[in-house]
């Protein structure tokens, strides 16, 4: 129990509320830009914070608990929020005001995360969010009502418009103590009895402050009667008394786990009745009409396939105009070097060693905008759930939920948000399996490694006149990265991870026009990001790699002897044996090497590679070097469209990212996983390889 | 009846849920308890969306074959 009243400061106040209830936009309006990111201890979700003035108070602590439905947390984001407020987390100490945001064209869901809020006997401050979507849903509520109903101040925002922010501060100021009511809602008479005996037992024998009680009480009327055993933290006479209610409350016809919920619903129903008034008819809505049609058992497949065409379609189409803009800016500053410096190995190095390293991966800005643009939109316009349950089927055929759709799209841009993503699934083995093969789904890093190998192999052709030959082996590596990961999964949850199939549910948010801004903030932060690697990772292997293939010199001989002697040379031929089988050189064992810093380091290197070999310079693409490679024994093309084929799918399957394993470790809070996973993926990514390799001999593609 | 039965565009009152207690919990949680009001709104391949007190929600055949419902009048 809290002590009444007081003038206490105000140290930490806590925001919660259910997911899409716009918490996060009303963290950003509270705290301005005083804010932090961090992760709370042993599981990693993140962690924001952020400090208010209150006025006359010192700064106060504000944190932004991960959305949910309820205080019996489903998944692990919503566990964190669950034992902040019942104060059960030893790393952060509970909140001394609660501020619930409740979407207010959503209320009657929302106001069953509030009550059960209301019962820990917390300070509480309603937020109610959102009320210009309500009014125009048709729906206005009266405040005053409602905050009169529910024994807590109750403050109309607009958070995205930073209306009603200034009344909320005053409100958390005035809140210092709980809800003069407790437990509004009301249970059958019999049920209530019981409940209350069971309340003062665990307050007696366990020593509960009375709203926690409540809330174990209720969990332990509920629990499956099979699993109470197991409950060993209670003392017996608890479980006993626990065990005859529920045979009592079975005989009496009661379902248990439903009456509790119900009668929440039922008290929730009479509030909103009381403070709800329907300014509209129910029409049917923009979403109704659109989500017949995206969502149809027909076209919504046709329309979801349709637009993953037009996202591969658009990377290796439209990028090519901005890729030859930046190409040619590269040429002609390597052009104007030459030309202002004199010749010596200063010159060579800007030149082939940065220059060409970094030219050669920023050319593939446009590209990975693209894939950020359409991943983007997805997310903004609220498709992406859409696409879940439209996946739904096809996941739920591998033995995982269209839940796991989600991470896995967000990998094609990079694993990590993907797995981060994974934080929902509600099922630990699900979350394991999806963890797993989220990094076999093509990240866009890998892009520039597939864009590369197919200008330097793959003919330009075109196929039924639409499609381009280079286009289609590029959706085949996307296909077969995801292919591999359905069956990997199906795999792990047909044996390690076997379990009861997932079922899915998820909540569908109205469909909206995408804000331009953020997407525009979005794309502006992701080239910040990538140019930034290009001018640091980037530009640094390809010097060091410039000096390591430079040096050391051997006078006379061709510069390809040059490099075949250099440092680089003899590391490529020490590893040379163990790839020969997949039908690599050395150098693309090199490059195999430097990837592991980030797989487009690949392409940078074989620029200064392939540079520092060719005497003429600039006038031959790189693409086309890698084309003229001839072997020095025999004469033949050392490299052939085989070659590239292989590597490609080498890269598809190969786990060659650190910090991919340092998320993996962290997600799962233990070596093993990450682990397992760089095993089965190598073993993978080299198996099918080879195979692949074999199969083109024989085929004769080799040649 | 199931929610499965349940045509585009009609309302109907939920009796019972079946299947595993977790779900039940999540369902009821996300709106789906005895006797609320839902509206299909469409179906999809091997899924369905509904209105749930003004939420949509989609949710996957094998679940909805667990919610039993009614006529709602």
């Amino acid at each position: 129990m809290r002590d009444s009243g007081g003038n206490a400061p105000i140290r930490i106040i806590a925001l919660v509320g259910n997911p899409n209830s716009g918490k996060t936009t009303l963290f950003n309006a509270l705290t301005g830009l005083h804010q932090k990111v961090g992760n709370y201890p042993g599981v990693t979700v993140e962690r924001k914070e952020g400090s208010i003035r209150l006025e006359g108070d010192a700064d106060s602590t504000i944190l932004d608990l991960p959305g949910t439905y309820s205080l019996m947390p489903g998944s692990p984001d919503e566990e964190i929020a669950t034992e902040i407020l019942l104060r059960k987390a030893t790393h952060t100490p509970g909140p001394d005001v609660v501020v619930c945001v409740v979407d207010a064209s959503h209320l009657e869901r929302n106001l069953y995360l509030v009550s059960q809020i209301i019962d820990q006997g917390l300070p509480v401050v309603i937020a109610l969010n959102m009320v210009d979507v309500a009014a125009r849903a048709g729906f206005s509520i009266n405040a005053k009502n409602l905050s009169h109903e529910l024994g807590v101040p109750v403050i109309p925002t607009v958070a995205s418009k930073g209306e009603g922010v200034a009344q909320l501060t005053q409100a958390i100021l005035n809140t210092r103590t709980p809800s003069a009511k407790r437990q509004l809602w009301r249970l059958p008479e019999t049920v209530q009895k019981e409940t209350e005996e069971l309340v003062g037992i665990l307050r007696n024998v366990h020593r509960l402050p009375a709203p926690q009680a409540l809330h174990e009480a209720i969990s332990l009327l509920t629990t499956e009667s099979s699993l109470l055993d197991r409950l060993d933290r209670y003392a017996p006479e608890v479980l006993a008394h626990v065990r005859k209610d529920h045979q009592k409350l079975d005989f009496l016809g009661y379902e248990r786990r439903a009456v509790f919920v119900e009668s929440r619903y039922a008290w929730i129903r009479s509030v909103c009745a009381i403070s709800v008034t329907r300014t509209g008819g129910a029409r049917k809505s923009r979403s109704d009409r659109i989500d017949a049609v995206l969502t149809h058992r027909l076209w919504g497949v046709v329309i979801f396939l349709a637009l993953m065409a037009l996202v591969f379609q658009a990377m290796f189409s439209w990028s090519t105009i901005p890729m030859d803009l930046i190409r040619k800016a590269f040429d002609g500053a390597g052009l104007w070097i030459e030309s202002v410096m004199g010749p010596g190995d200063l010159r060579e190095l800007i030149i082939h060693g940065g220059l060409a390293g970094v030219a050669a991966v920023v050319t593939f800005l446009p590209q990975i905008l693209f894939l950020f643009l359409f991943l983007g939109l997805l997310e903004d316009t609220g498709y992406m759930a859409r696409g879940a349950l439209i996946m739904g089927r096809v996941m739920a055929k591998v033995g995982l939920s269209g839940k796991s759709f989600i991470p896995l799209l967000s990998s094609f841009a990079c694993a990590i948000p993907g797995i981060m993503a994974t934080r929902t699934i509600e099922n630990p083995r699900d979350r394991i399996a999806t963890i797993l093969v989220a990094p076999l789904m093509s990240c866009s890093a890998r892009l520039p490694v597939y864009a590369l190998m197919i200008a330097a192999f793959i003919p330009q052709r075109s196929v039924f006149g639409v499609f381009s030959l280079a286009g289609i082996t590029m959706f085949s590596m996307y296909f077969l990265g995801l292919s591999m990961a359905l069956l990997m999964a199906w795999i792990f949850k047909k044996s390690l991870l076997s379990g009861a199939p997932p079922v899915f549910i998820i909540e569908l948010p109205p469909y909206h026009l995408p804000s331009i801004r953020s997407l525009l903030q979005l794309m502006w932060e992701r080239s910040r990001l990538f140019l930034r690697q290009a001018g640091t990772v980037i530009l640094g292997a390809s010097i060091v790699l410039w000096f390591l293939a430079t040096y050391p010199k051997s006078d006379g001989g061709t510069p390809a002897q040059n490099l075949n002697r250099s440092f680089v040379g003899m590391a490529g031929h020490a590893i040379e044996p163990l790839i020969q089988p997949l039908g690599f050189d050395w150098k693309i064992g090199v490059g195999m090497v430097t990837s592991l810093i980030q797989r487009e380091v690949f392409v940078s290197t074989m620029a200064t590679m392939y540079n520092v070999q060719s005497e003429g310079g600039g006038t031959v693409s790189l693409p086309e070097k890698i084309r003229q490679e001839k072997n020095p024994e025999t004469g033949a093309p050392s490299l052939t469209a085989l070659t590239g084929i292989c590597v490609m799918v080498y890269y598809v399957l190969a786990m060659q990212c650190f910090s991919t394993v340092a998320v993996v470790r962290r997600e799962t809070n233990s070596w093993r996983w990450p682990l397992f996973q760089i095993g089965y993926m190598t073993a993978l990514a080299y198996t099918v390889t080879f195979v692949v390799y074999r199969i083109g001999l024989v085929l004769g593609l080799g040649g | 009846m199931t929610l499965n039965d349940v045509p585009i565009g009609a309302s109907v009152r939920i009796r019972r849920l079946g299947g595993r207690p977790e779900m039940s919990v999540r369902l009821r949680e996300l709106g789906f308890c005895e006797n609320a009001i839902i509206r299909c709104i469409s179906r999809g391949y091997g899924s369905i969306i509904c209105e749930v007190s003004h939420t949509r929600v989609g949710l996957d055949s094998t679940l909805a074959r667990r919610i039993h419902v009614s006529q709602s009048e």
